[in-house]
């Protein structure tokens, strides 16, 4: 029945099977239970189109290396999406890279266990855990904001190295691995979900590198 | 009368579909040009589809060592291509010298490669799908002698 009291059968037209509601009287038909419903799946609709247009602009991150050499006049420049070295890398079987773990023969650099060293330092408060000094160079590594700093400056060959490496990346970089083992499968993840920052510098007398990860598609 | 419009009809219906079919994988387009005085100037634009068909007329002795050499890589193309597909465009590789440019992009489905130096500029441009499909092809040559 419609408010002004008609049967249905009596607004529907011979062959048309369609009811033919007066102005104003348009929804009037709907149970509240109806409507509710109707109105669940729209705002349902809304938020997965929502979801999906978010999830779609997630902007992709880059990773950037830039080489130049302004006595040559040469420059290298390299932008890797990283969502491509992530499905990438692991396909990799080749040398002492395998299933995205890269195979270090000698990780144990003069008596020291890297490997070691990280899972110490990770543990470790804030602070500077190494500073080497002689006249030839000097070294520093340091926790910093949650990130593994480390600042070598060799004044023999006049060259700077500043290398910044996210504490959740130096964790992936060595989480699920043996002994002698980098996961950069692992690292290249983790690196999706840090800001924009530099990773390494490499300031020498002829050459700079600079490798550092944003979200821009050029390194301009 | 009606026949002839019905044979047109079909002629150009067959047409349709054939030009659809050949550029459904996009074109190939490579352009050299030689600096020299009487170098050579070429432009080509080829239908990507084409090249799978005309590998299948290349003597499969001919791509027997690169059939070898692509063979090892094979899975990382076939991961590669796709993903790279889904990338944003965007320069990818830039090299740059007093005697040399070299510029590799992502643009639309391609990978596009331009190259500067003092001999010759030469621009290549191939749909990722296409290249995918010709490399498999290439690779697998030779897969039974």
């Amino acid at each position: 029945m419609f408010a002004d009291g008609l049967p249905i059968a009596r607004r529907i037209r011979p062959g048309v099977g369609r009811a033919i509601p007066r102005p104003g009287t348009q929804f009037e038909f709907l149970s509240k239970d109806v409507t509710m419903k109707i109105f669940k799946s729209l705002l349902l609709t809304a938020v997965v189109v929502a979801g999906t247009v978010v999830w779609a602009a997630s902007p992709e991150r880059y990773l950037h290396i830039k080489v130049n050499n302004p006595k040559t006049q040469e420059l290298v420049r390299v932008n890797v999406p990283l969502s491509l070295a992530e499905k990438v890398i692991p396909a990799i079987n080749h040398g002492d890279l395998k299933n995205g773990k890269f195979h270090v023969s000698n990780f144990n650099v003069q008596d020291i266990d890297i490997r070691a060293l990280l899972e110490a330092v990770k543990s470790a408060p804030e602070g500077e855990f190494v500073s080497v000094q002689n006249p030839g160079e000097e070294v520093h590594v340091a926790k910093e904001h949650g990130q593994l700093v480390a600042h070598v400056n060799d004044k023999g060959g006049k060259q700077r190295v500043d290398v910044t490496i996210p504490w959740e990346v130096a964790q992936a970089l060595i989480s699920e691995t043996t002994d002698n083992q980098l996961n950069l499968s692992a690292a290249v993840k983790a690196l999706q979900s840090i800001g924009d920052m530099t990773l390494v510098t490499v300031a020498g007398e002829d050459e700079s590198v600079r490798i550092w990860i944003d979200s821009n598609n050029s390194d301009k | 009368m009606i026949l002839l419009a019905k044979i047109g009809v079909g002629v150009l219906g067959t047409a349709m579909v054939a030009g659809a079919a050949l550029s459904s994988q996009g074109f190939i387009a490579v352009k050299v040009h030689e600096k020299r005085p009487d170098g050579t100037h070429l432009s080509l634009i080829v239908p990507a589809a084409l090249v799978p068909a005309s590998l299948h007329f290349v003597p499969k002795n001919d791509l027997k060592d690169a059939a070898s050499e692509l063979r090892p890589y094979l899975p990382i193309i076939d991961v590669a291509i796709p993903a790279l597909e889904d990338c944003p465009d965007g320069v990818l590789v830039e090299v740059k010298d007093p005697q040399e440019h070299v510029f590799i992009q992502k643009v639309g489905g391609s990978v596009v490669i331009d190259v500067d130096d003092h001999g010759d500029i030469v621009h290549v441009s191939v749909p990722l799908r296409a290249a995918q499909s010709s490399i498999h092809q290439i690779a697998e040559a030779n897969e039974t002698m």
